[in-house]
């Protein structure tokens, strides 16, 4: 097998030790002989820099990252003390409630009106494990209906302690294999990891929505880094099965989809066309489709369950069914559940974008209001929008189907999707800030460009929540963790050693300076972020248009993050020239 | 090359970060304790604060703490004006909350500038250690769990301490120390566990010549006794011209209570109960008399005061005795050898003895041995074997202060943390020491150290599967109380070992 691919690097005078090489060199300043770190995270791992074993190290961090999770999530949580539907923490309650007590064959179908169930079928199993566990502790957490809206402190230890547990048993595993591989296919030292992996885990959008807002994103974006690992590891297999997991999990996970898609293709066809692979991938990935479903359908097989469904109203997909089975066999009601699992989880039928979200829309309806058009035209225009963003990033990862393009690849398309797709919400930031984030741990990833760039995006997508995290009384963990961020990785607005040059000149790796039309574009957003929580604070919203600031806020985000999405393609493009140029130089070597 | 990375500046802001984020965590009635002194500073004139009693937490610090809520009181009224108003009992709006945890956040301020300067006192070939011994006193977990989470001022009042300690070190400051550490008393007069050990230290080194006992600094001791009576005369004199004393000493000393406190702090009675209790289903072999009347006691020890079932009973005199016996031997050695580290040392061994066999203690106190010692644990291996079993006994004895579900990950993933963090550095940096190690000790604390994770394990959940949460409740508390007692013993008995052949 050919050697794993790493970006090209100018030659450059050798300062430290052979340890030091690869991206370290941005970690450490050099004053007058003397090693300093760059920003206070290097400081907080200084001791770490040689000579202590992983061993030590990893669970030092896992600990000190989960006292931040646990610290957030004794703060509130979406819709506590606010009936009668409460808000994500009740629904996720509520399912590991139906779960548990309901057969399979009304998941889907009971009290839809009240968190009816619609996240694909391992969130439902996940929930009825979690059920099951909790109700060991004390049933009456998840009586049937007695329950609901039930806000015991003892059974939001327990909530609280599954979206941990679900973390440390998915997520963080998944991050440390995926960052361990990447680094090393990257020729990043390991204590550089070390701080990447200290960065990523610390994101605040994740902790504050995961921890603090309530949900269990972590899970399906763990099996989303888990088929990255996969991917580069060579094992195409398990990353289908474990993509086809974020999917089954979470629907968000399609934002990914195109990329993987893309890529899986292009790696059956680049450099030349593998059709049993491409038979292979296909099929796993049927396969783990229909192990998804197995205990859904296992479960409407039998005589009550099928009356259940026959009696049930049918849901729009089995009305365009043009042959009409007969409700009481075995097919109708396999076909059924099938279709009302899928209703449930694609919520066609509703608007175009929720409350006030950055994304395109949603801007564009600030000035120039889209109700006047037709709900199908929308959808045919937000289509249309969303292929043509994600068209140049899933042409580049199907030309060069290479693990390294994978991260900008991802996380250019995830924000093609949160810009202008159908029914975006602003907790959907998630996705395409993980692979742009993960970017910390590659070559180079600490080094000030790429650091202020994904450091800008985090903050920017934290500060897009804050009106969501402002209504679950999350305001203090909100400024805390952003700014412990900020201030970890040396970013305004508790620094600005990003902005400042370095005096040494002999560096001129790319990216060691900030472009100053970055420098400019960052200050103006940190300095509109800072403008817009001070006016939030202080000044009431005219009488007119109390979402003036919400309107402001999602404005300014989106604005952002379309120039979030315009570099990560950049980055994509970039990457794959210094590939393509490497590959002229090799073979251009071997001529010789 | 000593890098002093991460800085203490560095650590402060992710800690305060974090204490930041513990805000809604459980409080305990030390909360309401300080509220309630907020409001009676605020609002009553000062012949009453030690009669006031509308709450049963009435004011039982010296007049200083007094005085510093006061001065908190005055921010407090633009943070909420209704925790003021001394007959709003329990009262906890989150504007209180925000704000007395914050005081608590802000005034650790001190702390962290005593243990700057603590770190700028030492030379530069051993800054490094001093560097990490310092942050491993910020980050305490003991701070953190009685400040942060509990609550009390913990943090400011050791800063004042090390403070003092620190101006220890040079002839020229002395006075400032003897100063610093009579403000401290007239704050919170738990120091007078230590003061033995400033009074023969500074009688030694500052009034009497270093050199020769008979020749006083007469000059001196003039400044020195008109510091500390003058600081003595402004703390206490109004009271006293109000012919307030009394009152005020029945607050401060409280004699009324139990041998040992509520949650047993692991001291030598917390082992002699234990064994009394393990002594009973064998008292009739032995032909041991029983104490019918303590054993009918349902609660065993968890309540006020115990009585024993075999053993003897244990009056205030001979803890009093034990306790002055135990302080006067290190004072010896430090009376003859008046330099700043057996002082160091004299202090924590006073801890010790006061900890150990006092009256009435509590595992809170059990800071009085661990802060001091932790400025000259790592001046050699030695001394860092007998801190090794100390830090693990002292905090996983501070567990029962917090026993809500929420806060159970917290104490014991920080303090774990600490733990492994601490313990390894210090073993990395301590330097070898000049004597021959004790093997024993040695083994000892490594025995001691393997058997803490099963224990924990058992007592906060293994205990409650088998018995369930009401049956035979005493246990996990004694068996901790118990097994941290051991560990502190015998961290003195090794420290003392240490400290007189030093």
């Amino acid at each position: 097998m050919a050697p794993p691919p790493s970006s090209y690097r100018p030659r450059k005078k050798r300062k430290f030790p052979s340890s030091f090489t690869g991206s370290n060199n941005s970690l450490i300043v050099e004053t007058g002989g003397k090693a300093s770190p760059a920003f206070p995270l290097v400081s907080f791992l200084w001791s770490a820099r040689a000579g202590v074993s992983q061993w030590l190290v990893l669970p030092l961090i896992l600990m000190a990252v989960g006292l931040f999770r646990w610290a957030v999530s004794l703060w509130g949580y979406s819709g506590f003390q606010v009936p009668p539907m409460h808000g994500d923490f009740e629904a996720q309650r509520h399912w590991m409630e139906i779960t548990i007590h309901l057969p399979v064959s009304k998941w889907y179908l009971y009290d839809l009106q009240y968190w009816g169930l619609d996240y694909p079928p391992l969130t439902a199993y996940h929930s009825w494990l979690l059920g099951k566990l909790g109700s060991l502790f004390d049933p009456a957490w998840f009586a049937l209906d007695a329950s609901r809206g039930f806000e015991d402190p003892l059974l939001k230890v327990f909530m609280r302690g599954t979206v941990i547990a679900s973390e440390y048993l998915i997520y963080i595993p998944a991050v440390v294999n995926f960052l361990r591989r990447y680094t090393r296919t990257q020729n990043v030292p390991v204590w550089s990891a070390s701080i990447a992996l200290v960065a990523i885990l610390l994101q605040p959008a994740t902790i504050l929505i995961d921890h603090g807002h309530f949900q269990y994103n972590t899970v399906m974006l763990g099996l989303m880094v888990a088929s990255l690992d996969a991917i580069l590891a060579g094992r195409m297999l398990w990353a289908c099965i474990f993509f086809v997991g974020a999917l089954g999990f979470k629907q968000m996970a399609l934002y990914y989809a195109p990329t993987m898609f893309a890529f899986l293709l292009g790696v059956c066809i680049f450099p030349k066309i593998r059709i049993v692979r491409l038979l292979c991938i296909a099929l796993i990935t049927s396969v783990a489709f229909a192990v998804l479903f197995v205990p859904l359908i296992v479960g409407v097989v039998g005589v009550d369950a099928r009356e259940t469904l026959a009696a049930a109203p049918q849901p729009p997909l089995l009305q365009l069914l043009p042959v009409e089975p007969d409700k009481q066999s075995v097919l109708y009601a396999v076909i059924f559940q099938l279709a009302q699992t899928i209703h449930r989880v694609f919520p066609f039928a509703r608007g175009l974008f929720e409350d006030k979200v950055a994304n395109a829309w949603c801007a564009i309806h600030t000035f120039y209001k889209l109700h006047r058009f037709e709900a199908s035209l929308l959808q045919r225009m937000s289509l249309g929008a969303t292929l043509a963003s994600i068209l140049t990033p899933c042409a580049i990862i199907f030309r060069h189907p290479r693990a390294s393009l994978l991260l900008p690849a991802l996380s250019s398309v995830a924000w093609g999707f949160f810009l202008f797709s159908f029914q975006v919400h602003e907790k959907s930031v998630l996705l395409p800030l993980l692979p742009m984030t993960l970017l910390l741990a590659g070559d180079g990833g600490l080094g000030k460009e790429v650091r202020a760039w994904v450091g800008w995006a985090n903050i920017l997508g934290s500060w897009t929540m804050y009106p969501l995290l402002a209504r679950d009384e999350l305001r203090v963990p909100y400024f805390v963790m952003t700014l412990l961020w900020a201030y970890l990785l040396g970013l305004p607005p508790t620094s600005l050693e990003i902005f400042r040059g370095r005096a040494s000149l002999e560096d001129t790796t790319p990216g060691a300076e900030l472009h100053v039309l970055t420098k400019l574009l960052h200050a103006c957003f940190y300095l509109a972020m800072i403008a817009w929580h001070v006016l939030e604070a202080f000044v009431a919203a005219p009488p007119g248009k109390p979402d003036l600031w919400v309107v402001l806020n999602a404005l300014i985000g989106a604005g952002g993050f379309g120039i979030a999405y315009l570099w990560c393609v950049s980055k994509l493009i970039q990457q794959c020239r210094r590939i393509d140029q490497k590959v002229v130089e090799e073979a251009e070597k071997k001529n010789q | 090359m000593a890098d002093l990375y991460p800085s203490l500046a560095q650590c402060a802001v992710v800690a305060t970060a974090f204490k930041i984020l513990l805000f809604p965590a459980y409080k305990s009635t030390d909360f309401e304790v300080h509220r309630n002194w907020l409001a009676i500073t605020h609002s009553l004139p000062v012949q009453e604060w030690y009669y006031e009693k509308t709450s049963e937490w009435t004011l039982d610090y010296p007049p200083f703490f007094a005085a510093f809520e006061w001065v908190l009181s005055h921010a407090a009224r633009y943070a909420d004006p209704a925790m003021l108003v001394v007959n709003n009992l329990s009262y906890d709006s989150w504007q209180t909350v925000y704000f007395q945890r914050a005081t608590v956040i802000v005034t650790e301020l001190v702390l962290l500038f005593a243990l700057s300067r603590f770190v700028k006192s030492v030379s530069q070939s051993n800054k490094h250690l001093a560097h990490i011994a310092s942050l491993s006193i910020f980050l305490s977990p003991g701070l953190l769990i009685i400040d942060h989470i509990h609550f009390q001022y913990n943090g400011f009042l050791y800063g004042l301490l090390i403070l003092s300690i620190v101006l220890a070190r040079k002839q020229s400051t002395l006075l400032y120390s003897g100063i610093a550490f009579a403000v401290l008393l007239c704050l919170k007069h738990i120091y007078l566990y230590l003061a033995l050990a400033y009074f023969v230290y500074l009688l030694r080194a500052y009034c009497l010549d270093p050199k020769s006992v008979f020749r006083p600094q007469f000059f001196n001791i003039i400044k020195l006794g008109v510091c500390v009576v003058g600081i003595f005369a402004v703390a206490f004199g109004p009271f006293a011209s109000w012919g307030q004393l009394l009152q005020l000493k029945d607050r401060l000393f409280p004699f009324s209570r139990g041998l040992c406190h509520a949650y047993w702090a692991p001291n030598v009675w917390a082992m002699y109960s234990f064994a009394d209790r393990a002594l009973i289903p064998f008292a009739a072999r032995l032909g041991l008399s029983v104490n019918r009347e303590a054993l009918a006691s349902v609660t065993r020890g968890l309540v006020g005061d115990t009585s024993f079932a075999i053993l003897p009973e244990v009056t205030k005199e001979h803890t009093f005795g034990l306790t002055f016996l135990f302080q006067l031997l290190p004072l010896i050695k430090l009376w003859i050898r008046p330099d700043w580290e057996t002082f160091v040392g004299a202090i924590t061994l006073c801890g010790y003895a006061s900890f150990l066999f006092g009256w009435h203690v509590h595992e809170k106190a059990v800071l009085l041995i661990i802060i001091p010692f932790s400025l000259i644990a790592l001046k050699d291996r030695r001394y860092f074997s007998a801190f090794r079993p100390l830090a693990v006994a002292g905090h996983v004895s501070l567990f029962p202060l917090l026993f809500t579900a929420g806060e159970f990950p917290i104490k014991t993933v920080y303090t774990t943390l600490w733990l492994v963090l601490f313990l390894y550095v210090f073993d990395q940096v301590a330097p070898v020491s000049e004597q021959r190690r004790v093997f024993v000790a040695d083994r000892f604390s490594l025995l001691y150290l393997t058997f803490a994770i099963p224990l924990i394990v058992y007592c906060s959940v293994v205990h409650q599967l088998i018995f369930g949460l009401e049956r035979y409740e005493f246990l996990p508390l004694m068996f901790m109380s118990s097994y941290s007692a051991l560990g502190v013993v015998g961290s003195w008995v090794g420290f003392m070992v240490v400290y007189f052949t030093a």
